[in-house]
């Protein structure tokens, strides 16, 4: 079965680090800009990310999500840059289409904002097994009956997955045309779902039922499958990224009492 | 599709209920997957949400449309993550209209697809100005988008007609199809997520 995340284990310090770690420097990857108030700052952020994704030799892994957002920042570019209101100096002609350097500019901060987000994501979810991170969300006190929601989805969409391969096939051999015009594809869209719905909200009486068997509902503490993720270097990173965040916070603020 | 009696803000899950939001994500994920497959012009990611939020209420409609963001955040679009404001908004909708009864027949679902259709053109708005300057990312919506800002129109204006024109066709099919699901589940299925505080019973 095929893995909805990305994630993979190759041994790096990424690897290694407490999620927590992780999802402070997103944090501080994300708050540090808009405190400065600085592009460079996340532009140094992208670079940092870019680094840290090489060293774990994950990099090749991030082209998937940035395909995902890499159309939308496409479109982003044309339509600021042709159209944006205030666009007064041209910059780029081909033939009869003109780029305006405002547009452009105003552009080029919504790409670099989108990339510092989704690298310093990346950074996280390429080294970070999903599993990992909840269970350590559970150990600092988030609900457990929550935290089996979240991991069991982890689980639950590869299934689904299997089970519309194997309904699409059955529903194709019994004629049914999936692929044509508008129409033909929309009306194949209920007799591809609604088996699949159907047979998982079924299942879900079952995983009920199971899961209750097994205690699901039981007051008493409970214990963790597997050891807690963390190093010792995670103490240090996290209060250099807490001190980090500080430090930028009073500079802007020696910086507007001037 | 509610029994009386039951508090709609209740916090008290059981078990079946649970369960019912993992699978309602998978539902979302399917529902995209298809639309996909099939190369529909709408986005259909949201049938678990609101199923979800039909058959258990508005909060647990609410926690599978952040849930369902949250998970997509960590696996494939970091940046999914902030609409999860958005379902949160959906699922509330969803379930506050068909608990007062709105998704009895065809055309009330309709009302309802309508509510929420707007519900989250509302709430995506400024997150679409936010990140992106106010485009959505389609074709369709993009391009009159375009147009819009072109004729010096204002730009949340344009970005409100850009998510409009996808997010209400969408919500429309979304609910329809849910209607038609959520008509021909068995009872005893129904059942078992609206079972009150007194007696959870699972053998029935």
């Amino acid at each position: 079965m095929k893995s909805i995340s990305l994630y993979e284990e190759k041994g790096s310090i990424l690897n290694k680090l407490a999620p927590e770690s992780k999802i402070l420097y997103i944090i501080l990857a994300l708050v540090l800009p808009a405190i400065v108030g600085s592009k460079m700052v996340s532009v140094v952020f992208i670079a940092i990310s870019i680094g840290l994704l090489l060293f774990s030799k994950v990099l090749k892994k991030t082209i998937p999500i940035l395909g995902v957002s890499g159309f939308v920042l496409l479109t982003v570019v044309i339509i600021q840059g042709l159209f944006r209101a205030g666009n007064v100096t041209p910059l780029l002609t081909l033939g009869p289409v003109i780029f305006y350097k405002e547009g452009l500019l105003f552009a080029f901060n919504i790409v670099v904002n989108v990339l510092n987000i989704l690298l310093s994501f990346c950074v996280l979810i390429l080294a970070t097994k999903p599993s990992d991170m909840i269970e350590n969300f559970v150990r600092k006190g988030f609900s457990p009956r929550f935290g089996y929601v979240f991991i069991s989805v982890f689980q639950i969409i590869p299934q689904m997955t299997e089970t519309m391969a194997t309904i699409t096939d059955a529903q194709r051999s019994r004629g049914m045309e999936t692929e044509g015009n508008l129409l033909v594809r929309i009306k194949a869209f209920l007799p591809l779902i609604s088996p699949v719905v159907m047979s998982s909200l079924i299942n879900t009486k079952e995983r009920a039922l199971a899961l209750e068997v097994r205690g699901f509902n039981a007051k008493n503490k409970k214990t963790f499958l597997n050891d807690e993720k963390k190093s010792s270097a995670d103490k240090y990173i996290q209060i250099t990224m807490i001190l980090l965040l500080i430090a930028g916070i009073v500079w802007r603020v020696v910086g507007c009492l001037k | 599709m509610s029994k009386k009696g039951k508090s709609l803000w209740s916090l008290n899950f059981n078990t079946a209920t649970l369960v019912l939001i993992p699978a309602a994500i998978g539902i979302n994920y399917l529902g995209k997957l298809f639309a996909g497959v099939l190369k529909l012009p709408l986005w259909l990611d949201s049938i678990g949400t609101c199923l979800a939020a039909v058959l258990a209420g508005p909060i647990v409609g609410a926690i599978c449309g952040a849930a369902n963001n949250i998970i997509y955040g960590l696996t494939m679009d970091p940046i999914s993550t902030v609409y999860a404001l958005t379902n949160i908004a959906i699922g509330l909708a969803v379930g506050i209209l068909a608990h007062k009864g709105f998704m009895k027949n065809i055309k009330l679902s309709l009302v309802t697809a309508i509510v929420a259709g707007l519900v989250a053109v509302v709430v995506s708005t400024p997150l679409n100005m936010a990140f992106w300057g106010g485009t959505t990312g389609n074709v369709w919506g993009d391009a009159v988008y375009a147009w819009a800002i072109a004729n010096n129109l204002p730009v949340f204006f344009a970005s409100f007609i850009d998510e409009l024109i996808v997010d209400l066709p969408d919500k429309i099919a979304v609910l329809l199809i849910v209607f038609a699901i959520s008509k021909s589940l068995p009872k005893s299925l129904v059942a078992l997520y609206q079972s009150g505080d007194t007696i959870d019973s699972l053998d029935n």
